[in-house]
This record gives C-alpha cells, sequence and structure tokens, in this order.
C-alpha cells in the first residue's frame, strides 16, 4: 500500500514535466520524446537573432523541460564555416542547424550533412517549403520597402512608381539598400528580383542616378532610415524591419504590388550531432501551429504555415500586395545551388554594376 | 654564439653566465614562432590550395593568388588602406607625442582630467565610436543639423577616404600618447632641467632633448600605426560601407559575396600579403632603429624627479585646443554612443525627450548570455591581461637581452599576428583548436580566447614593453649580478620595481584591448564563453543598433571605472 500511494505520488508530481505525444503525432513519436530525454541537449547553431529565437526557446522549454538548449547566435558564412570545419575536423557539432543563408543550408543538407527525418509536421507545408525530408523551410520572410514617417507620407507601391520617385533630384542619397557583392541575402533578395519582377531594371538604375547608399548589414540600413539620413531601405529583411517598427514609431514598412520577395529560414538535422532526438523535438516544434504562432506573435519572424493567426503571417501581407500572387516564395530547393555557380553570381553582378552606372 | 653575445655582454660579467641567457633566449624563440606561426603558417598553406586544407580533395594551386592579384577591388582597397595608415601616422603620431609631452613634462592645466578622457577612444569599439561620429557629424548629425540651419549646408562629410583617413588618424593619437608617456615618464629629467637653466624655450627643451630621448617609442609607435593602419576593420565598416569605400579587410567581405561560400584561398592571400607588409614594416623599423643597444637608455641610477616644465601664457591655449581636439573625437561622439543607448530614434526633426527609454538596456538584460558576456569579458582582459603582459615581457626582454640573430628573429615574429585582420585570425584559431586534436578541448573555454588575444595584440604589447624595458639601464642589473645575485633575482629586485608603474600601464592598456577585442573572438564564441566584442559583432549583423549602443555604453562604464581605479592605484605605486 504504502509503495502504491508512493508511486502515485511520484506519478502525480512527475505529471507536469512528463512531455506528452502532442496531437496527431503517432504513438511512436513517445520513443523520440524518451530518447531526447535521456540526451538531456540540445545544440542549435542559428542566424536567427537570439532576442526573436528566445521566445521560442522558452516555449519550447516549457514543453520539454527536460531539455537544455545550447544556443548559438551566429552569422550565416561564419555559421557555415564552423560547421564544415567541425565536420572535416571529424568532431561533433551542432543538432541543430537554422539559417536564413537558403543556399548555404541548402548546400549543406545537399552534400549530405542532414540527418533524414520526416516531421509529423511535414503534411502541413507545401512542397516548395521541403526539399525532401532533409531540409524544411520554417518562416517566409519578405523584402520589404522601409521608410521613414517623418519624411515620407505615401510610401511608393510599385518598382516604377519608385523608379519615378527617384528621378527628383531631392532623392538624391535618400535610398539605401544592399550591396549584394557583400551580402549573401542581398545577393538573394536583389538577385531574385531581377528574375521576378518585370521593371526591375529601371529601379536599379534609378538607384545609380540617385546615388543609392549601398550596405552590407540590414542594422545600419534601418539605423540610417530611423535617422533619416535615408528616407527609404530597400528589401530590408521584414522580420526585422516589423521588430524595429515596433519600437520605433517614425518607421514604416510597405510591401510592393509587383510582386514582393521573400525567403525561407530552412532548418535541418545534422548528422554530426550528439542529441538527434531532441533536434527532432525542436523541428517538429518549429513548424508545429504552436511554434508558428510564437514566431507571429512574439518573435515576429514571419510565420510560414497557413492558419497562423498574428501579426507576422502571410496573410497579412497579401492584403497590402493585393493577393497571394503577388507574393513569390523562393522555394527551398537544389535549383538555388545555382546561385553559388561563378557564372550565375558574375552575370547578375555585372547586370547590377552596369544598372548602378546608369547604363 | 657565446662568441658573439659576449660582445653584448659587459665586461665585468663572469663566463659562467654567458650560456645561460643564450639557451634560454632559443627557448623563448622556439615558444613564441611555434606560438605565432601556427595559425599564420596554417593561412599561408591554406592559401596555396585550390579548396579548403580539410577538404578530401585539394591541389597545390596558385590560382587564389591569381584571383586577388588581378581583381581591381583588391587595388583599390590597398590603396584605401594605404591612405589611412599614412593618415594614421601623420596625425597620430606628432599629436600624440606633443600630447605626452605636455601632459607629462609641463605644467599643462587640468593634464589629469585631459589624460583620462584622452584614453576613451582606446577603450571603445571602433564600430562604436563610427556610429557616434555618424550620430554627431554624419549628414542628419546633431551637429550637423544645426550648421546647416545656420549655413544652409553641411561643409564636411564623414563618408570619404580623406575623412576616414583623418578620423582614423584622430582616434589612433592615444596610443601614441600612452608608449611616449610611458618612456617620458621614466626619462630624466636633470637632461630638460639643465637645457630649461641654461636658457632653452619650452620648445627648444622637447625638440632637442625630450624627444631624441624618447626616439624608439616614437619610431614604434609610428610602425604601430602602420600595422594598425591595415587592419583597422570597425571604423572603414561603418563609415565606408553605404559608398562602398572598402579597406584590405572589409574586401574579405566582397571576396565571400562574390562567391557565395566562403572564399578561404583568396580570404588566406589577403592574410599572407598583409603578414608581408607587415614584415616589411618591422624590416623598416629595424632599419631606423638601428641595433639599439643601449643607446637609449636613461633610467639609470640617478633620481628622475623634477618640476614641470613652465607653460607660461601659452597654457591656457594649448589646453584649449586639447579641449577642442577631446570635444571633436572624443566627448561628442562618446556622448552620440550614450545618448543613443537611451533612444529610439534620432535625426532632423526628432525631439530627443519624446523618445527617451530604457527599454534598450532592458532587451539587453533578458538575453541570457548577456551577464555571462559581461563577467567573461572582465575575466578575459584581466586574468587574460595579466598572462599577457608576462609572455610580452618576456619576450621583449628576449629581443633586448638576446644574441643579435635571436632578437632579430624575434622582433619580425612579434610583429607578425596583429597584421591579420581578426576575423581570419580566429578563423585559424578555430582551425587549429579543431584539428590539433591535443589542444582541442581548450576551444570550448575562455582560455582559447586568452590564447588567442595575447598572439592577436602581441606587436603591441611587446612594443609597449620593449619601450618602457628599453629605459632601465642594464647596469643596475648587472651590477646586482657582480655582487652574487642570480639573474632571476637581479631582474625581479632590480629591473622589476623599476618597471612597475610600465607593467601596471601595460596591463591597463591590454585590458582595455581585451575588453573591447571583437572580431578575433567572433570563430571562438561558444555558449558559454561569449565576449561583449563579439556579441557586438553578432548583433550588428540583425541589426539590433539600439542594443549594440547601449551594450557599448555598459563597456565603457566598466572600462572607465576600472580605469580610474587603476589609475589610483597606480598613481599610489608610483610614489
Amino acid at each position: 500500500m504504502q509503495k502504491f500511494v508512493s508511486v502515485t505520488l511520484a506519478l502525480l508530481f512527475a505529471a507536469p514535466a512528463l512531455a506528452q505525444v502532442p496531437k496527431g503525432y503517432p504513438a511512436s513519436y513517445q520513443k523520440t520524446i524518451d530518447e531526447a530525454r535521456k540526451e538531456k541537449k540540445l545544440v542549435v547553431y542559428s542566424s536567427t537573432d537570439q532576442a526573436s529565437a528566445q521566445f521560442l526557446i522558452d516555449d519550447f522549454k516549457t514543453l520539454y523541460p527536460f531539455i537544455e538548449v545550447e544556443y548559438n547566435d551566429i552569422g550565416t558564412t561564419q555559421l557555415y564555416s564552423r560547421f564544415i570545419s567541425e565536420a572535416a575536423a571529424g568532431g561533433k557539432s551542432a543538432d541543430f542547424v537554422w539559417s536564413s543563408g537558403m543556399e548555404l543550408q541548402v548546400k549543406l543538407a545537399a552534400d549530405g550533412y542532414a540527418l533524414p527525418y520526416t516531421s509529423p509536421e511535414a503534411k502541413f507545408y507545401p512542397a516548395s517549403s521541403k526539399l525532401d525530408n532533409i531540409l524544411y523551410g520554417t518562416t517566409m520572410e519578405p523584402g520589404v520597402l522601409v521608410y521613414n514617417k517623418r519624411f515620407v507620407k505615401k510610401p511608393p507601391t510599385t518598382r516604377q512608381e519608385f523608379a519615378k520617385l527617384l528621378a527628383d533630384p531631392k532623392m538624391n542619397g535618400k535610398v539605401a539598400t544592399w550591396d549584394p557583392e557583400k551580402s549573401g541575402i542581398g545577393f538573394t533578395f536583389l538577385h531574385q528580383d531581377s528574375v521576378t519582377v518585370g521593371s526591375i531594371m529601371d529601379l536599379f538604375k534609378a538607384f545609380g542616378k540617385s546615388g543609392t547608399a549601398q550596405y552590407s548589414s540590414s542594422g545600419v540600413m534601418m539605423e540610417k532610415v530611423i535617422s533619416g539620413e535615408h528616407h527609404f531601405g530597400y528589401n530590408v529583411i521584414g522580420s526585422y524591419a516589423l521588430l524595429r517598427a515596433e519600437k520605433v514609431p517614425d518607421i514604416g514598412v510597405a510591401f510592393f504590388k509587383d510582386k514582393t520577395v521573400a525567403f525561407q529560414r530552412p532548418a535541418f538535422i545534422s548528422k554530426l550531432g550528439e542529441h538527434p532526438n531532441a533536434a527532432k523535438l525542436f523541428l517538429d516544434y518549429l513548424l508545429s501551429t504552436r511554434g508558428q504562432n510564437v514566431m507571429a506573435n512574439k518573435s515576429l519572424i514571419y510565420a510560414l504555415r497557413s492558419g497562423t493567426t498574428g501579426p507576422a503571417v502571410p496573410k497579412n501581407i497579401y492584403g497590402k500586395i493585393g493577393g497571394k500572387q503577388n507574393l513569390y516564395v523562393i522555394p527551398v530547393s537544389r535549383d538555388l545551388l545555382k546561385n553559388l555557380e561563378p557564372a550565375v553570381r558574375n552575370d547578375f553582378l555585372n547586370d547590377w554594376r552596369t544598372a548602378l552606372k546608369g547604363q | 654564439m657565446t662568441g658573439r653575445s659576449s660582445q653584448m655582454q659587459s665586461k665585468a660579467e663572469q663566463p659562467a653566465l654567458k650560456l645561460k641567457p643564450a639557451y634560454w633566449g632559443i627557448l623563448l624563440t622556439c615558444v613564441v614562432a611555434v606560438l605565432v606561426l601556427s595559425p599564420l603558417g596554417l593561412l599561408a598553406y591554406q592559401s596555396l590550395l585550390s579548396a579548403p586544407f580539410f577538404a578530401p580533395i585539394k591541389q597545390v594551386s596558385l590560382d587564389a593568388y591569381r584571383y586577388v592579384l588581378t581583381d581591381p577591388a583588391f587595388y583599390r582597397a590597398l590603396f584605401n588602406s594605404f591612405v589611412i595608415a599614412l593618415g594614421m601616422v601623420g596625425i597620430a603620431v606628432p599629436a600624440g607625442t606633443a600630447l605626452a609631452f605636455l601632459v607629462n613634462k609641463t605644467d599643462l592645466p587640468f593634464r589629469k582630467g585631459f589624460e583620462l578622457l584622452l584614453l576613451t577612444p582606446t577603450f571603445v569599439s571602433p564600430i562604436i565610436l563610427g556610429i557616434g561620429f555618424t550620430m554627431v557629424f554624419g549628414p542628419v548629425g546633431l551637429v550637423s543639423n544645426p550648421v546647416r540651419d545656420l549655413f544652409g549646408t553641411v561643409p564636411w562629410t564623414i563618408y570619404s577616404l580623406p575623412a576616414i583617413a583623418i578620423i582614423a588618424g584622430l582616434l589612433h593619437v592615444p596610443y601614441v600618447y600612452l608608449y611616449v608617456s610611458s618612456t617620458i615618464r621614466n626619462l630624466d629629467a636633470s637632461l630638460e632641467e639643465a637645457a630649461r637653466v641654461s636658457g632653452a624655450g619650452i620648445w627648444t627643451v622637447a625638440m632637442s632633448v625630450t624627444i631624441p630621448l624618447v626616439r624608439p617609442s616614437v619610431v614604434y609607435s609610428a610602425m604601430l600605426m602602420l600595422l594598425l593602419g591595415f587592419e583597422i576593420f570597425g571604423l572603414p565598416l561603418v563609415l565606408g560601407d553605404s559608398k562602398g569605400i572598402d579597406v584590405i579587410t572589409t574586401y574579405l567581405y566582397r571576396l565571400t559575396g562574390i562567391t557565395g561560400v566562403p572564399a578561404y584561398g583568396p580570404m588566406a592571400v589577403v592574410a599572407v600579403l598583409l603578414i608581408a607588409v607587415a614584415l616589411l614594416i618591422v624590416a623598416l623599423q629595424r632599419k631606423i632603429l638601428g641595433n639599439t643597444g643601449n643607446k637609449y637608455t636613461s633610467v639609470g641610477a640617478k633620481g628622475y624627479r623634477s618640476a614641470r616644465l613652465k607653460l607660461g601664457k601659452a597654457r591656457w591655449w594649448i589646453a584649449a585646443a586639447v579641449m577642442v581636439y577631446l570635444l571633436v573625437t572624443v566627448l561628442l561622439p562618446v556622448f552620440g554612443v550614450i545618448l543613443r543607448s537611451f533612444v529610439t530614434s534620432w535625426g532632423a526633426g526628432v525631439n530627443l525627450l519624446d523618445v527617451l527609454t530604457l527599454k534598450n538596456y532592458q532587451a539587453i538584460f533578458t538575453l541570457p548570455d548577456l551577464s555571462r558576456g559581461v563577467t567573461n569579458t572582465l575575466l578575459v582582459a584581466s586574468v587574460g591581461g595579466f598572462i599577457a603582459v608576462g609572455v610580452y615581457l618576456t619576450i621583449a626582454s628576449g629581443i633586448l637581452r638576446s644574441t643579435p640573430f635571436l632578437r632579430k628573429v624575434l622582433d619580425y615574429l612579434s610583429g607578425l599576428p596583429r597584421s591579420v585582420p581578426g576575423l581570419i585570425i580566429g578563423l585559424a584559431f578555430m582551425w587549429l583548436f579543431l584539428f590539433v586534436k591535443p589542444i582541442g578541448f581548450l576551444r570550448t573555454t575562455l582560455f582559447s580566447l586568452i590564447l588567442a588575444y595575447t598572439i592577436v595584440w602581441m606587436p603591441y604589447g611587446v612594443r609597449l614593453l620593449t619601450a618602457t624595458l628599453m629605459q632601465i639601464s642594464k647596469d643596475l642589473e648587472e651590477a646586482a649580478r657582480m655582487t652574487g645575485a642570480s639573474p632571476l633575482k637581479a631582474f625581479q629586485s632590480i629591473t622589476l620595481p623599476l618597471l612597475q608603474s610600465g607593467l601596471l600601464s601595460a596591463w591597463l592598456l591590454l585590458f582595455m584591448q581585451f575588453v573591447r577585442e571583437y572580431s578575433t573572438g567572433v570563430y571562438l564564441l561558444t555558449p558559454g564563453t561569449e565576449v561583449m566584442g563579439s556579441l557586438i559583432v553578432s548583433l550588428w549583423a540583425t541589426g539590433a543598433v539600439d542594443s549594440i549602443a547601449a551594450l557599448s555604453t555598459l563597456q565603457i562604464g566598466i572600462i572607465g571605472v576600472v580605469y580610474i581605479l587603476a589609475n589610483r592605484l597606480g598613481v599610489k605605486a608610483g610614489e
């Protein structure tokens, strides 16, 4: 009897900490949870700002309190370097890799570093957000036009309108954008523009004529729009812009109706990790409605999953750009590897340079 | 070897004592060679390969050299670095030397306060000072806006190559100041007094007595300015970015941006070329200084305290000029950064009172890695600084006291590390920790940072301690050894006490450098070993200038407090 009581009590007290198989998941998922419990730890390499990611980590820990999350906030290029170096040294590396450098993520997964895993959440995502069962898009982050409300009352809604606006000599030096020769994300955005947006070269030429400033970091771009040194920041990552606009009332965020390009932040479970089951739980969490809701409402990185509600969801953008058809989400696919070919890069960069010279 | 070294030693010495320093010198040289050449050698090796050195398939190839040496962007960047380095030598060396003389040797008013303020740029990250300059003198800056209202235009820009060179020059004045003043402080003032008594004016005393006596430290600091000029990163990153003004270190971003994946080969080539530049600079320095055995010794067995030279009426004018310098280079930009940490936005048309906030600090303190970052930074800077002083002192005495050949080797070796951009050498260190298994366990400890920082700042530290050590005459130590003291005992009881204030200021300077060091740690950052400087770099990428400003204000506060404390202690220790 006494034994029974103590066992019951122990179970009662343990109950809140006992992670349950999420609804709709196969019963066998309990095994993954149990294994993760033994692993105790999860090592994440990520380019997502720790301030944003912290909400997700905290929420994840309420589900699985027995997992200690070691979160490494590193830039996309450094992340890639660190990962392949660790792989080559034959040592252990991250369990989970989550980066906005789409091309680099596809390359790592395609080069065989990702552990195949079919997430129970995968069926809720379109094919363009999955690369086989090794790499998953987790967010949908648009390139936006950031503007300073003190100087701009009505932001342009198409590239042509924007280019026309820039013809005004008063706009000289008032626009900031990426330097695609110096920033990976900048290249991805501007290059995709050149493929997707019809009238883009006119805008690039207008950039050249109006002395557009080119930056290697979105932070400086936004800072200089905040100060009014520039009135517009073109193709700033939407999630960071939204986060800033929340704090700085002067910042406005606008979208283009003639196609808005968005990237996905792909994630994979690493073959080099020591805690693959904890990594599975984290991937499933990020893809789950619960995780996506935290992204949409707290982290303010745009959620990808349809049906998610909150300020940072695709639905909110559709309205502003005149419908879903005007949003182009770069697919998670092997096609992205082409962007790493010298010929493709050089061709675009040459076009870009020529356009900026006004030719 | 014994024969050669005996020429260097005093005749009074016992033959038995000669061998030991020679062996000691060889051992020291070997250790320094391993420390310095392992990361640099790895980069040199990488520069000759067609793929990452750890890739299974790779070939020896000169392609990376071909790529860099035919890239017009590389030559533009090289030229820009050269202009900036020249600006630093041309501005920082004369201004720093003059300030060192004025503060230490004359009755300049407010000199204590000046000295405190003067050092600020050495402990604020250049990225932050760049932001500070933008806030104050940028197109919509706190100074620029009223100027535009008044004159209709702002007659300057800070986003141009000459502007960056001038600002870099102004910001490096304190480095020269510190080198020269640690030497000036130890000078035998009776020489200056003699000149003064015999009727020489203050200018004549400075030019004909003081400056020649401190010439080695002036030359050393000029060479350091050249080295740092080629390595400078944060300032051109902030001020040159928008206009595409690249220097050698920011050109590295372009290399990776163009290939899409990290371009290890070309990056290593740039590192090798910078090492070559550093070798040239060290050779130049050796040529200018020659074999300065004990030519410049001036702290002898004599007293060296004296009255300050009187500036007369000019003192107020000079003080005013120093104040303007401090206002423009230090006070306003630092004020800008601190202000930035307390507002959400700024610029034309913003009433700063409306946007005041403490949220930037709140945001920082919600990040779990920050408090660790602060304690780690303090640990690395204080303990690491202490270790580094020991290492540099050993190398400096090796340079001054071993055979001419070893001295030369040590001179070259210790001059190299800072020539390679922090980001690349940090990468090389990560590789060493990964691929050299016996030291692998260090990678996730703070010791990896201490080791990397100690090696990276070697040119700075060794020059600092060489300049200090050079002034202690060997006569005293040798006298002690004639009376039977061991070399160690002689060093401990004679040289070390004389060095005390020099060592303290060296520790302090290294403490500051280690606190603000940022790029070297980026690849060595792991949860648990975060440091503030590298956190700033990772925040920079996503754009949290708010948090960066708040972090930097904390950084300024920490170092300010430590500096004032140490200054107090230092004054007492010297009495």
